[in-house]
Parts: structure tokens; sequence; C-alpha cells
């Protein structure tokens, strides 16, 4: 069926071929503050096909709150799914050591990893602590996608901190997590003023209208889809895309024409 | 899919919305693009303003518009500013088609609860008049379990129940309180969130909820329409559930 939206197509089928989705921003697993119904890597794979989630790229909770479980279950899970699923290798500054390890490892994984994932609200160091240093120089020198959590006013992750790190590792494909919730209006500066930035929309998209402010500042091209999965809903911020005033043609590079060309190194 | 939303509101707020609806007009001109049929809408001016300014606002944009119903915003009765002295309170529900009632403790500056309400939450309860409580207005879990505690069979209604999922506080609520219903806004976001609930406590449960303005009806239409439920539930949950409250609400004038 060809529909004359993409809205009506999703509406009408839930998963529309010519417009498949990369989710850029996913994790795995069990974690201490939420129930999950379906947190394991089948029940996050289930989740992409209803809504048709071409590829996840994600860093499992496990791996980002304690090193005894560490990488091995991104490494695990993205074997398990090789057509679905590639995980950032997650770093974590207060195990220096186990950084230096994975670092020196990176290479090991060409079919796993395609970038690294910092959370420094949550780790408490900010972003361009010197514990950072081994994973920024990493993705700085081979151009990884580095997915950090940002958040507005926070001293770790937030605008200020960010332009910090976008200024030294300016190879750095940087994705803004949650593209510095609340402070909107720094993050669009930053997009604006670094080609190496791009908003990414989990925890963006439940607030109706600051996707229409992104699109109208900085165009389309620098936005990128995600949703923390298993935390949220597949439908519920595609439908939130379909729902903003932006054209088709932006919808088509939220959803999956940026994470092309992001990726396109990749055999994927 | 026809919808009924239990929650939406018009006016515009003091902190400024993304494209609001100011007027009943404006508010069914969306709900027509949204393919929204009715709504049980309340108005911002409730909260920003007071209730006794809001609730007349709200009054006054329904009337005449037969897809849209009300809600109330109750405050204290001994202030007497809602629950007015020798008026016939729920008599004026009935004629202003308001079905429902609000209430924001924490902007308006109450406690929600028995010392505060007495009698008046079992006149509530008795007569199935739903209580819509958002825990992003003013309501904290602490307060629904203690205002649930004082009156297990109040027919009430938690709306925008959170961005992270937070069946650790609303399936306790389900499990021992068969007239709590959750609006589905946020049940929505939750991945899982609305098949689980579905799965464990049946689909009477839930009510559609777009939360407009606030956030994009489309991403709680998309997600019903193609959540892992049986369509007689979505049926449910769309519209018929929210049909079955109203017709249990008794406004007939006090004796
Ligand atoms: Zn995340």
């Amino acid at each position: 069926m060809s529909y004359a939206t993409l809205k009506e197509a999703f509406y009408a089928e839930g998963a529309v071929t010519d417009c498949p989705v990369y989710d850029l921003h996913g994790h795995m697993g069990a974690y201490y503050g939420i129930s999950f119904p379906r947190p394991d890597a089948a029940g996050m794979v289930h989740a992409m096909d209803r809504a048709g989630v071409k590829l996840l790229v994600f860093c499992h909770h496990g791996t980002l709150m304690t090193p005894d479980v560490g990488n091995a279950a991104n490494i695990e899970a993205v074997r398990r799914y090789p057509k679905r699923l590639r995980a950032y290798c997650g770093i974590n500054p207060n195990y220096p050591d186990v950084i230096a390890r994975d670092i020196a490892e990176y290479d090991q994984y060409p079919d796993v990893y395609v970038g690294v994932k910092m959370l420094a609200d949550y780790h408490g160091y900010a972003l361009t602590d010197a514990r950072y240093a081994p994973a920024w120089e990493l993705a700085d020198r081979n151009e990884l996608l580095v997915l950090i959590h940002t958040w507005g006013g926070s001293l770790y992750d937030g605008p200020a901190i960010v332009r910090q790190a976008a200024e030294r590792y300016p190879h750095a494909r940087i994705l803004m997590g949650h593209s510095c919730h609340g402070e909107w209006d720094k993050a669009i500066a930053l997009v604006k003023e670094f080609p190496n930035l791009y908003f990414e929309l989990c925890a963006v998209l439940d607030e109706r209208g600051v996707l229409e402010r992104f699109v109208g500042e900085t165009g389309s091209e620098r936005i990128l889809f995600g949703t923390d999965l298993p935390w949220f809903n597949h439908h519920y911020y595609i439908g939130s895309v379909l729902g903003a005033q932006i054209s088709d043609e932006d919808r088509h590079n939220i959803l999956h024409r940026n994470a092309e060309r992001l990726l396109a190194k990749y055999e994927l | 899919m026809n919808l009924f939303d239990s929650n939406l509101y018009l006016g515009r707020p003091t902190r400024g919305a993304y494209a609001p609806a100011a007027t009943a007009v404006e508010l069914l001109a969306e709900m027509d693009r949204q393919g929204i049929g009715r709504a049980l809408a309340w108005h911002v001016a409730q909260r920003d303003v007071s209730p006794v300014t809001g609730n007349a606002m709200l009054s006054e944009a329904i009337a005449g518009q037969p897809r849209l119903y009300g809600c109330w915003t109750i405050l204290p009765p001994q202030t007497r500013e809602v629950f007015r002295k020798g008026e016939d309170f729920f008599a004026g529900m009935g004629r202003n088609r308001i079905i429902g009632l609000r209430a924001f403790p924490g902007q308006h500056n109450f406690l929600l609860n028995r010392q505060v309400f007495g009698k008046w939450l079992d006149v509530i309860a008795a007569r199935r008049i739903p209580l819509l409580l958002s825990l992003e207005n003013g309501v904290t879990w602490p307060m629904v379990y203690q205002l649930l505690e004082a009156c297990p069979t109040l027919t009430c209604v938690l709306c925008d129940i959170g961005i992270w999922g937070v069946d650790r506080y609303t399936w306790p609520l389900l499990e021992n309180y068969p007239n709590v219903c959750l609006e589905t806004s946020l049940v929505a976001l939750e991945d899982g969130g609305m098949e689980a609930t579905v799965a464990q406590y049946g689909a009477e449960r839930l009510l559609f909820g777009s939360a407009f303005p606030a956030r994009y009806p489309e991403s709680a239409i998309l997600q019903l329409r193609h959540a892992e439920i049986s369509d007689e539930d979505r049926h449910k949950i769309a519209s018929t559930n929210l049909e079955r409250l109203i017709a249990q609400v008794a406004l007939e004038a006090e004796k």
C-alpha cells in the first residue's frame, strides 16, 4: 500500500518499509529505578520489529553501572543479534584501568562497536575530566560516534562542558543524548557552532514544540532518533516526530537518513 | 478508532505552551486534526489563575459544545470558594456538563486528605464522580496513597503518571482499589507498559489521554493503534471505559 503521508503510513501499518528507523540511543537489561516489562535483547528486538526499527545502537545498563558486568554484556547481545544491534563501548571514569583495557581491546570488536558511551551525570566526573581522555582520543582518531548523556544545568555534561569537549575533539561525532535537556537554546547554539555535534531526541520528544525549534534553527540533518529502549516506546516517539510541524523530508532525515550517513562506514 | 480523550486542557498557561488551544473552537479544530471525537477537558486557568475563575471559564467555553465535557477544580470546603454556601454544587455540575473533578494541592496550597475534605470525599465517591489527579501537577504518590486509604471507593483517574515507568507505584493501587484508573498519555511512553498493565489488571483500568497541548497527541494515538492487545481492549481504552465512567456519575440535586 502507498500512503500520502508518513503519518498515514505509520498509523495504518505500524512499521513502514520505505521509512526504516534507526534508534541510536538504547540500553538493555534491568535497572534499579524502574520495572521494565521487556528489557532483555529478545524483548527489545521484538519491540523494534513492531515499529520497523532496523538497527539499535545501545549500551547495556549493567555495563554502565558496574565493571563487574562490563562490556561483555554488550558484546554478547550484539553477537546474538548481529543484524539488529550494535553497541557503544561503555566508559566509566571511576575505573581508569577498565577503560584502558577496553580501549586497548576496542579494535578486536569491529562487529560490535560503532563508538563509545559516556554517562557523566551518573558517573560523577565531567566529560572533560582527564579520566575519559583515552576514550575521547580513540574516538577523535577514528571519527567514532560518542553518545554522551547531556542535561541542562549539569556541571558534568551541561552545555558548557559539551562545548569544551566539542572543541577539544573535533573529529569525534558527538551525539548529545537528550540534547542538553531543558537548555534547548544552548543546544541549538552548540549545533550551529560545531559541525561535529548532533541533537539526539530521547526525552526531548515528550515535550511538544522542541523538535520544531531544532528543525527551524538548524534544519533536520543533524538530528538523530533515540528512545533509551527498553525505557521508551518506539511508536510513542515516532508519533511525536509525526506530530511535529515539520515536513516528511525532515522526518525521513531524523528517522533514518542521518543515521545511515553516520553509519555508512560500517558493515551493517 | 473512536477516541474519547480523558486528559487535555484548553486555555493558555502562564509559562506558555507550544500551540495551545485558547478557545473551545480551537480545541475542537485540533481534535478534528487528531481524529479525537470527544474530550473531558479542563481549563488551565483553573490551575494558573484560580479554580473559581477557571471553573467559570471552562463552563462558559464548553457550553453548547456537545463533544466537550468538563472537570471543575476543587478546593478545601472550609474556605467556601468552590463549595459555596447555599449552592447545590452537584446540580451545578450537571447543568454545566461537568462530570469530573480535578485537584492541584501543590499549586493551591492544601492537603488532599480526610481531615480537609471529610464527608465530601464520601459524597464524591458515592456519586461516582471521577477525581482526576495529575502527577505532573502538584500531586505526589504518598498523597494518592493516603487519599485512597482514606476513601478506598473513590473513582480516581491518575493522569500524567510520569516520564519514567512507574508500575511500582501504580500496580499496587490497581490491585487494592477497584475504582482507580490510569490515563494513558504516559503509560504509552513506557515500552511494553500498556500490554503489561492490561495483562495484569485488564483493559478496563486504562483511559486514553493525549495530554494536549503539553505532548503530541500522535504519540499516544500511534502507540494505542499498534499496542499488542486485542481490538476489544483497544476499543475500551480508546473510548468505552470513559463512557462507562460518565454513565455512572450521579449529579441529581441534594434532597
Ligand atoms: Zn540513555
